[in-house]
């Protein structure tokens, strides 16, 4: 007896410490996330502020205000007794070349001032302070490769280059502004004449010997009037801190929602947990009815051992989600501009409750309708013999089926609501809604879906040998306890299978707008800098001269305003519209695009049809043309496709041509091609050259990287699924420990026995997983197509079937220690327990 | 041997049979040094060919153990047992393993069937287990003989513990095994579902030459048999052959005393 009681006892821990650790891992990445988001932000913070609290006064334009403050206001800031310095921060383009003296990223780098005094510092050498040295941005260093002592090549406003030494690397961290485009710092005079930039973006002012920083930047503020804002030090270093907290808190939000799916998933594992649990101790619970206890000393006993279960899971949960906060900040602190070094890890009081109550009222929540079970059992059933065998759980459930069906139905139809939507987030959200409606149904009908999956594949397993046959028996034994195993794995493998079809299907969409666009090698752009000059017509008219190019297509695009809204008018020169253009058309055809026949999208053609006439908006005023093709409009990036003639009549200012598509010629290779281009340019630096290869690559790349990072963040609550149903079956196991062994005794070899226990597992594994398929690659449909009009549909089927092989994987581990278990116990040892 | 039970039997009596499971010396202690427990203490006996054995004994006295070293289902700490020529504990675990699947059928106090397995499924278990096929005309007359012919399909849930306890029996019986072996089958049984279990396992040893070593504490069960062998403290220390209920308590009381 006392044997017998150890073993129980030994089992029980062991029984808990998966329930445990499906909590803790829920945990720990909620706790996790916010150590990482509230030491992001203090990080952020203190960069912020380090450098914002070395002002006593600083003067802004006015929030709203495009202009800059005026140099005048720097000159009587100057003159105040109250101030001792101060200098102005002068912004603007100056475009850095690379070392192969083409102009860094699409937008160019801006110059800015840092004078006497600044509020940045050199991280690595020294600040310029003489004509002819720069500094520049850290991230800009990084990304061309610069360092210090290197000479760099700055365009001046005529693009005449000029040459600077580089003399230190400044961290802007994340400056608004700066931290995408990227920075080169000049000394004041430097700045001005390289930006051509006229005012500052900002003053900078100490106080003199003796006066508050309040003193001066109210001394400041009376001088600097209109169109301007001025703020002490430490009030800049809180709106900045705010500013980069808001980027924290969003990174935080996201990660939250992923954590979330592992609460619920290991809410579902804990719950099914509880109700075996309490299954199993029936009849130690009939006992203690039947020695008095009322039905709440029962419903709080269980209660307890959730709350006792929850408290301490959590608090490992908490304990590793510090950890895991604290590794993803110091490997992921690169990503997002912080500072690894600066920050010490923020446990916040607030992070640790908050872990806690997740933890231990997730567990509450998930033990409840099990204890309220606990209490419906009669004293009589302490008195059942145990010898008859125990009914099976076969009843199918009309209401259960009816529900489920209604459930799925209802579902289905709100999908093909939001099929039925123009508005792509309205029908997003129907979709979402729909999907949470099926998941419903799912878990309403998932016992007799078990039920159906398994006798599904009984005949193969049947035929397969006598473990497996054991197997399939036992899986359906008892449908709602694998449901619910089966249920958290669907979670996952739903969200996951889903987010690969969205992923698959836009790529294959886009891939194909590609390739029904212009076949080009080569497109090349200007800068983006606001009201640019574009690529001078000259470098088209060069290229199309190379031999080793076949076609340019010179696109020219202009905006102009309407009674209800913005109007994009384009036009391509050098290839018939309908090559240039590509994609199909609603009516008409674009090949009858002319002088005075237009193609435009059905938004700006309203009710009119092809063979009408339009009148449009243009650069000279109101012009009709005759419709000649309706395109739908989410698929094109212009409103107005027109003639080459009619546009420069139209638009006689734009000169220059918005992008080039460069298609190479067949007898030239890949190096000559590259090379042609190159020399097209090789005068105009800031023109952007990009390989369609490369663009292409880079969109996959960008994909795919997220799709790892979606899977990975969903691989936990598969992970703590898993764990669940190693649980299920080693509750299972020991339930039928008799049963076991009996079965040895009959001559089942220990390897069949295990055998038989690995197929259970996996066959819920694969029934989760694949009702997760179907769920996520119907969703993930319905998702993308509501996204997408003409969305090319794609499953995926290499990421599944990998997905399918992690779940018998999955399974097959969750076998082994219940099977190792069941395996070795002995015998008689089994046939002596009761 | 006790002289008058061996006086007392005719010369058909199966006991007399060349033995299928013989024991010597059989010790098994489990424990060890200070609160060791001498659960067998040399326990020598021989079991014939075609008789109905019942291994009789107060509680604690090692009829389980005994049951179980002989069986296969144990270890024995010294001492042999022999099934027909077969050295049984020399055996490892595998080879006892497939030595139990095929030369030995087994009926337990409780929990025999598996619950989500038909009546008939549970018979044939033991053979799909070995991969053998089995005699549909031993089936047939073994499901006849127990009386469970309309009930095959049924789970045993739906059973009642008598029919249960028969399904045991027709699985046990119907691999042809050298011996089978009973643990208390009618432990869990109303009287008359145990008496017809009991008669099942006379007829089967009677009619079919089944060897049947059964364990039990109830004399009533023990008159059924050829012969009941009695324990006391893990040592054989008596015997009657031909028992009645009658003989079969007075020895008991005997011993208890
Ligand atoms: N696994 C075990 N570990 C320790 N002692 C045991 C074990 N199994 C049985 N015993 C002891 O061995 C003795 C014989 O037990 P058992 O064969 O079950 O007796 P019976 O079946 O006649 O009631 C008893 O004293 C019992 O306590
Ligand atoms: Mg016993």
């Amino acid at each position: 007896m006392l044997r017998t009681t150890l073993a129980g006892l030994r089992m029980h821990k062991g029984r808990l410490v998966t329930t445990a650790l499906a909590i803790a891992l829920g945990v720990m990445f909620v706790s996790g996330t916010l150590v990482f988001s509230d030491t992001l932000r203090e990080s952020f913070s203190s960069q912020v502020m380090g450098s914002a609290e070395r002002m006593d006064a600083v003067v802004l334009p006015a929030q709203g205000s495009e202009d800059p403050v005026s140099g005048d206001v720097l000159d009587e800031v100057r003159e105040l007794p109250e101030i001792d310095r101060a200098a102005g921060v002068t912004m603007g383009d100056a475009p850095l070349l690379d070392k192969d003296g083409r102009a860094v990223g699409s937008v160019p780098t801006a110059g800015v001032s840092v004078g006497e005094p600044t509020r940045f510092s050199a991280d690595e050498g020294e600040l310029p302070d003489r004509p002819g040295e720069a500094a520049l941005a850290t991230s800009t260093a990084e990304a061309t490769g610069y360092e210090v002592g290197d000479s760099a090549t700055v365009l001046g406003p005529d693009e005449q280059k000029h040459e600077f030494t580089v003399t230190g690397l400044i961290d802007f961290g994340t400056e608004p502004s700066l931290a995408y485009r990227g920075a080169v710092a000049f000394t004041s005079p430097v700045a001005a004449e390289m930006t051509g930039a006229e005012g500052y973006s900002e003053i900078d002012a100490l106080a003199a010997e003796g006066v508050s920083a309040q003193q001066a930047a109210d001394a400041v503020s009376a001088v600097a009037g209109d169109g301007t804002e001025v703020l002490t030090g430490q009030e800049l270093g809180d709106r900045l801190a705010e500013q980069a907290g808001a980027q924290a808190d969003a990174l935080a939000t996201g990660l939250l929602l992923f954590a979330l799916v592992s609460v619920v998933v290991a809410a579902i594992v804990i719950s099914n947990t509880f109700a075996i649990l309490v299954a199993q101790r029936q009849r130690e619970m009939a006992l203690l009815r039947c020695v008095g206890a009322v039905r709440r000393q029962v419903f709080t006993a269980v209660v307890t051992e959730a709350l006792v279960v929850g408290l301490l899971a959590s608090a490992l949960g908490v304990l590793a989600g510090v950890g895991l906060g604290y590794a993803g900040f110091a490997v992921g602190a690169e990503a997002f501009d912080a500072d690894a070094g600066s920050a010490d890890v923020v446990v916040k009081a607030q992070t640790v409750l908050i872990g806690l109550a997740v933890g231990t009222v997730t567990t509450l929540i998930a033990a409840v309708l099990p204890a309220r079970r606990a209490t419906l059992v009669p004293p009589l059933a302490a008195l059942r013999t145990s010898a008859t065998a125990t009914a099976l759980d076969t009843r199918v459930g009309i209401l259960r089926m009816a529900t489920g069906t209604v459930l799925l139905l209802a579902s289905a139809g709100v999908v093909a609501l939001a099929r039925q939507t123009d508005d792509p987030e309205t029908g997003l959200y129907l979709v979402v809604g729909a999907g949470f409606v099926a998941f419903a149904g799912v878990i309403v009908l998932s016992p007799l879906l078990v039920r159906a999956a398994v006798a599904a594949v009984s005949p193969l397993m049947r035929a397969l040998g006598v473990s497996t046959a054991l197997a399939a028996d036992n899986a359906r034994r008892n449908p709602r306890r694998a449901a619910t195993a089966m249920i958290a794995l669907t979670v996952g493998a739903t969200l996951i299978t889903g987010y690969s079809v969205v992923n698959a299907s836009m790529m294959a969409t886009t891939t194909d707008m590609l390739d029904r666009q212009f076949p080009m090698d080569y497109q090349v752009r200007a800068q983006f800098a606001e009201e640019g000059p574009g690529v001078p017509p000259e470098v088209a008219r060069d290229l199309r001269e190379s031999p080793e190019v076949a076609e340019v297509v010179a696109q020219r695009s202009a905006t102009a305003e309407t009674g209800d809204g913005f109007v994009r008018y384009t036009t391509f020169r050098g290839v018939p519209p309908e090559e240039a253009a590509g994609g199909g058309t609603d009516a008409g055809d674009l090949a009858d695009v002319g002088p005075g026949r237009v193609a435009v999208v059905s938004d700006v053609a309203g009710e009119r049809g092809v063979g009408d006439t339009l009148a449009l908006t243009t650069g000279e005023g109101e012009r009709d043309y005759e419709i000649a093709a309706l395109v739908e409009g989410a698929q094109s990036s212009w409103s107005v496709l027109m003639d080459p003639e009619d546009f420069s009549s139209a638009f006689p200012e734009v000169r220059g041509d918005e992008m080039l598509m460069v298609s190479g010629a067949e007898s030239a290779g890949d190096e000559e091609l590259r090379d042609a281009v190159y020399a097209a340019v090789e005068d105009r630096p800031t023109l952007q050259v990009d390989s369609m290869a490369q663009m292409r690559r880079q969109y996959e790349d960008v994909l795919n990287t997220a799709f790892l990072a979606v899977v990975a963040m969903l691989g936990l609550a598969v992970v703590i699924a898993v764990f669940g149903i190693a649980n299920t079956l080693a509750l299972s196991v020991l339930e039928r420990t008799r049963e076991s062994a009996m079965l040895r005794a009959m001559g089942l070899k220990r390897a069949q026995l295990r055998v038989m226990l690995m197929w259970e597992a996996v066959l819920m594994c694969l029934v989760g997983a694949l009702v997760g398929i179907g769920l996520g690659v119907f969703f993930g449909w319905a998702a993308s197509a509501a996204v997408l009009d003409d969305l090319l549909f794609r499953v995926p089927t290499a990421q599944i079937a990998a997905f399918l092989a992690a779940a018998v994987a999955a399974g097959l581990l969750a076998s082994v220690l219940p099977s190792r278990r069941a395996a070795r116990t002995s015998i008689t040892a089994a046939m002596a327990s009761e | 041997m006790s002289q008058s039970a061996a006086k007392a039997a005719p010369a058909s009596d199966p006991t007399h049979a060349p033995p299928v499971v013989t024991s010597r010396d059989l010790v098994k202690v489990y424990g060890r040094a200070d609160s060791a427990v001498h659960a067998l203490d040399g326990v020598t006996v021989d079991f014939a060919r075609g008789a109905f054995t019942a291994i009789m004994g107060p509680s604690g006295s090692g009829k389980s153990t005994l049951m179980h070293c002989l069986a296969g289902l144990d270890t024995v700490t010294s001492g042999t047992v022999h099934l027909g020529r077969t050295e049984i504990t020399r055996l490892r675990d595998k080879q006892l393993t497939l030595l139990r699947r095929d030369r030995i059928g087994f009926i337990f106090q409780s929990f025999n069937l598996l619950p989500m397995l038909t009546a008939e499924q549970n018979i044939l278990l033991p053979g799909r287990i070995a991969k053998r096929r089995h005699d549909p005309a031993r089936f047939k007359r073994i499901v006849e003989v127990v009386g469970l012919g309309d009930r095959l399909g049924h789970l045993p849930s739906a059973l009642s513990g008598g029919q249960q306890q028969r399904v045991a029996v027709a699985r046990a019986l119907l691999g042809d095994p050298e011996v089978v072996y009973a643990d208390e089958p009618t432990g869990n049984l109303d009287s008359r579902s145990g008496a017809e279990v009991l008669g099942f396992l006379r007829d089967s040893a009677r009619d079919l030459g089944q060897t049947v070593i059964m364990v039990t504490h109830d004399p009533v069960a023990a008159a059924y048999a050829d012969r009941v062998v009695f324990l006391r403290d893990g040592r054989l220390v008596d015997e009657v052959h031909q028992p009645t209920a009658e003989t079969v308590l007075d020895r008991l009381v005997k011993l208890e005393s």
